[in-house]
């Protein structure tokens, strides 16, 4: 029963984790909370349901289940598309939205709100296009396998708690070990100096809506492959994602998947414990502890 | 002279507010190898002067040309790539960031064949940061600091280095490890501008002079000359007394 409950903890937190990585990133770089950004989880899990559909449409054999796993390449495939879908879209509403606002000087409650709007938005542009109605990847049903202590997952849920290890690992060495993450932390702590070390903010700036929408369509993908594609799903998430990133720290990458996983683990406890319909106060209540008891989160820099 | 100065301002207006600009027509023009001091008041307008050099302030008018080129409407990273170099006074190394990245991402920008080299160079000359690369450089006193932000300026090997009061807050002895470092740099071939308070420091190792008041140019002269000047003692009478040693 308790590993039961460390299992389902971890996987949601995994998912948790990979959203939050993508909102801390733009949180530290842009300087403000996008509220939009579970927005580009769902459009991301939309834009992978249409490739991937599309794809077993046209070729039959690309929806054949992969070993042990229920979908086929179609949905690998579909997951790339909607990275690359997803970044767009995040750099269409820099371009038409954020990017004016920041140009024009704009506070950061000007440039919160304008990401309410560009949520609002875009959900409502799913709910037209696909309905609310939950939509699902394969219709293959898995049987999840004993694992330790009698605890049990599918190999699908196996599979996304590797890929965001993996992922984690990956952003953290970018962010550390590249030029281009070296860009990105440098515009993080004092855009004007970058500038004068001869980084192109402007072009920083793109690529981090670029990455944290890459990592957002990640969360997405597994959002829908494990639970369900719904407009509503990244809305949902919204709090979660952002009780991980401040708990993390802002600017944190590892900070933000450990946070994730216990925000997850977290949730899981109260379901197992208390009771399923508290599991949306979870994050909020972690969301206000750790804002009042350590504003700078587990990893963060006081005074960042 | 036939060939085009280093740095020239011409009629430059600059400021945070188009309608109160604080930089009201500067003209000034620095020869190839030249140190320019520039001295004046506290508010008088030397930081946004140089600011606006740089590109982090806005120019309102006149031209900034570096080498014979107009860099007046070019961004903060292209102005760097045309050969500008500038050390803010406060802020300028990135606290979070090891002493290494602190170099290695203004090394970013160089053609990938130059940076392990530059890199060298700029260990050698600064032995102090060579010692711990992986320290945060938040961590750093304040003289290693400036001497990181020196560094982390140099290493792109800028025509024109400009360095806003690079001895603000040093004590005697570093300051004047400061001054000799900028000298064997200016030696070296870059143009210099130099914001000081330090007036006698400055004008001991700067070729001119020159005096900014309330936004303006009010005097300008050769470096031993101005030392001199009745003007300076009055100008920073009643401001801030002068103590250090040439
Ligand atoms: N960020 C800013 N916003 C608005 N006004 C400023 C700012 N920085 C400086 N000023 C004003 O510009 C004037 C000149 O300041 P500054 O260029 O820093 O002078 P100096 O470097 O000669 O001491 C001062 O009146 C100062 O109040
Ligand atoms: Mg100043």
């Amino acid at each position: 029963m308790i590993a039961q409950m460390l299992m389902d903890g971890l996987i949601a937190g995994s998912m948790i984790g990979l959203g939050a990585i993508g909102i801390t990133l733009t949180y530290s770089i842009l300087r403000f909370a996008n509220f939009a950004h579970g927005e580009l989880v769902s459009w991301a899990a939309y834009f992978a349901l249409s490739v991937s559909t599309a794809l077993g449409t046209a070729l039959p054999g690309l929806s054949a289940s992969l070993g042990p796993f229920s979908f086929g390449w179609s949905l690998p495939l579909g997951l790339i598309a909607a990275m690359a879908l997803t970044g767009l879209l995040a750099l269409f509403a820099d371009t038409l939205l954020f990017a004016r606002l920041r140009a024009r000087g704009a506070s950061t409650i000007i440039l919160v709100m304008a990401g309410f709007g560009a949520a609002l938005t875009l959900r409502s542009l799913l709910e037209f296009i696909f309905t609310s109605k939950p939509m699902y990847f394969t219709s293959a049903l898995q049987i999840a396998r004993p694992l330790f202590a009698g605890a049990r997952a599918t190999p699908d849920q196996l599979l996304g708690l590797g890929l965001a290890v993996a992922l984690v690992a990956a952003v953290h060495l970018i962010l550390t070990r590249t030029a281009a993450g070296r860009a990105m932390r440098a515009v993080s702590e004092n855009q004007a100096l970058a500038g004068l070390a001869g980084i192109d903010v402007a072009k920083t700036i793109r690529l981090v809506w670029l990455f944290g929408a890459s990592l957002a369509a990640v969360a997405g993908v597994m959002a829908g492959l494990l639970v369900q594609i719904r407009p509503y799903m990244g809305h949902d998430l919204l709090l979660p994602l952002f009780a991980a990133a401040i708990l993390g720290g802002i600017g944190s990458v590892p900070g933000a998947m450990i946070a994730g996983l216990i925000v997850g683990l977290a949730e899981a406890a109260c379901v197992n414990f208390i009771g399923a319909e508290w599991r949306a106060a979870v994050s909020f209540f972690i969301l206000v502890a750790i804002l009042l008891l350590r504003p700078q989160g587990l990893f963060g820099k006081a005074g960042a | 002279m036939s060939e085009a100065p280093a740095l020239a301002t011409r009629g430059l207006v600059a400021g945070y507010e188009r309608d109160l600009p604080i930089v009201r027509g500067i003209d000034l023009t620095i020869g190839k190898g030249e140190l320019v001091a520039i001295l004046g008041p506290n508010g008088a307008g030397k930081s946004t002067y140089v600011k606006a050099i740089a590109g982090t302030v806005p120019c309102f008018g006149g031209a900034i040309m570096l080498d014979g080129k107009d860099i007046t409407a070019m961004p903060l990273h292209q102005r760097i790539s045309a050969g500008l170099a500038f050390v803010p006074q406060t802020e300028n190394i990135f606290a979070s960031l090891s002493i290494g990245e602190n170099l290695q991402l203004a090394a970013d920008v160089l053609p990938k064949a130059l940076r392990a080299a530059r890199l060298e160079k700029m260990w050698a000359m600064f032995p102090d940061l060579a010692s711990r690369p992986a320290l945060r450089a938040g961590q750093l006193s304040g003289g290693q600091r400036q001497m990181l932000a020196v560094a982390r300026a140099l290493i792109v090997e800028p025509q024109v280095l400009i360095l806003d009061e690079p001895s603000a807050g040093l004590s005697p002895k570093i300051v004047s490890s400061v001054f000799a470092m900028l000298q064997s740099i200016n030696r070296s071939g870059v143009t210099i501008l130099l914001v000081e308070q330090n007036v006698k420091a400055a004008l001991a190792i700067a070729d001119r002079g020159v005096i900014l008041v309330e936004g303006q140019l009010r005097h300008e002269g050769n470096a031993a000359q101005l030392a001199t000047d009745p003007l300076l003692a009055e100008l920073y009478l009643g401001a801030q007394p002068e103590k250090a040693s040439a």
